[in-house]
């Protein structure tokens, strides 16, 4: 009988679906969790890399002028366990993006969904920690 | 099947209590346990503890395996000696000097719990973890043979592993570390005397209880644990390969202090 196995352990707080965490550093370190951000802007480039995936998108502000941002999400492969697939997103393409702003004033930010041109949502990066 | 219950303790921090399977302990099932060929338990697969590359963001896990992702009481923080707090303290203050941010081998036991996974490949004589995470592998001899000597050992960031079997617990004895890593935890440096004893400890519901020991008598007062809940992907996976020093663009907008 399973409940005969049973014991009760006192653990701080760490549940298995808690850490949605970048694996390769922390959130704090580079981005600001106070400062949430939506962009919508147009595909420029793609680096499907490790240890982030970096989307570039052109931003056309309200005077017209255009502002390029990096996006930063998860790796390759946790992407890939998550429902992306390289195909999913091209250059050109126009999508929409909510994150949060870099701490370091660049025009960088940490993605956490992405819509594609299709309506469909994708989680890019982990929330804000 | 595992029960629990959370509350906030007074610094903010959730405590939880949960009930489980012990670690393969006197009340486990060992007849139901997966073996191999020779009836040890069968530790291959491809496993990870906590994070999102496996579980996704919803954390998926296989029906039964509970969602806890450690066990065993609390090992508390991490026993420096009083030279040594600062330093961890100034350390953990700047993500630059994190050796897995600059894209370094994650070290022995930190791999184990970075949400990236790992195959381990049991075989007669040696056993082997590939890991995902800059294609890290280690080879450990089952065979009786000893580690190398000092003199021939030269000091490496996963260490030299040898195993053996502690009933049905797989035990590996890790020595011959560099002072490059860092050990689970922001800021935990250690220095070449690192020695790690790992335990794994397959369960009847087909996930492992992993526990670290580290004793590092140039840091530490005394041997710290680390422990996890290691667990096999929802659904068919296989490990990847993932080379961190391709596009690290980390380093140059990683704002100290934070």
């Amino acid at each position: 009988m399973r409940t005969a196995f049973s014991r009760l352990v006192i653990l701080s707080g760490i549940l298995l679906n808690a850490p949605h965490v970048f694996a390769h550093h922390s959130f704090g370190a580079e981005y600001d969790s106070a400062r949430p951000v939506t962009l919508t802007g147009v595909v420029t480039r793609i680096d499907w890399s490790n240890p982030h995936v970096y989307i570039y998108i052109d931003v056309k502000g309200e005077n017209g002028q255009v502002t390029s941002w990096a996006l930063e999400g998860h790796p390759p492969n946790t992407l890939r366990r998550t429902g992306w697939t390289r195909a999913a997103l091209k250059e050109t393409d126009t999508i929409t993006v909510t994150g949060w702003m870099s701490k370091d004033g660049s025009n960088r930010m940490a993605g956490r969904e992405v819509t594609l041109p299709d309506g469909k949502k994708l989680f890019l990066g982990p929330p804000a920690q | 099947m595992m029960k629990m219950a959370c509350w906030f303790i007074i610094v903010g921090l959730p405590v939880c209590v949960f009930a489980q399977n012990t670690a393969g302990g006197k009340n486990a099932s060992p007849d139901k346990l997966r073996r191999d060929a020779s009836g040890k338990p069968d530790l291959s697969g491809i496993w990870q503890g906590i994070g999102v590359s496996l579980f996704g963001e919803t954390g998926e896990v296989r029906p039964g395996e509970g969602r806890a992702s450690t066990w065993g009481p609390s090992p508390g923080p991490p026993p420096y000696q009083d030279w040594a707090v600062s330093k961890v303290k100034a350390l953990a203050s700047d993500d630059r000097k994190d050796p897995s941010v600059q894209c370094k081998m994650a070290g022995t036991p930190r791999i184990t719990g970075i949400p990236v996974p790992f195959e381990i490949a049991q075989t007669p004589k040696k056993t082997y973890i590939l890991y995902e995470s800059n294609h890290i592998f280690r080879i450990i001899p089952t065979g009786g043979r000893p580690h190398p000597s000092p003199d021939e050992l030269d000091p490496t960031y996963m260490g030299d592993s040898i195993g053996r079997w502690d009933g049905d617990t797989f035990v590996v004895d890790v020595t011959g570390f560099n002072d490059k890593t860092w050990l689970p935890g922001p800021g935990h440096f250690h220095s070449d005397a690192l020695h790690v004893v790992e335990r794994y400890t397959l369960q009847p519901n087909d996930t492992i209880l992993y526990e670290a020991t580290m004793e590092d008598p140039k840091i530490f007062t005394k041997p710290w644990q680390y422990r996890l809940i290691l667990r096999h992907p929802p659904r068919d996976e296989r490990i990847m390969e993932a080379e961190c020093q391709e596009n690290n663009q980390d380093l140059e907008h990683i704002v100290p202090g934070k």
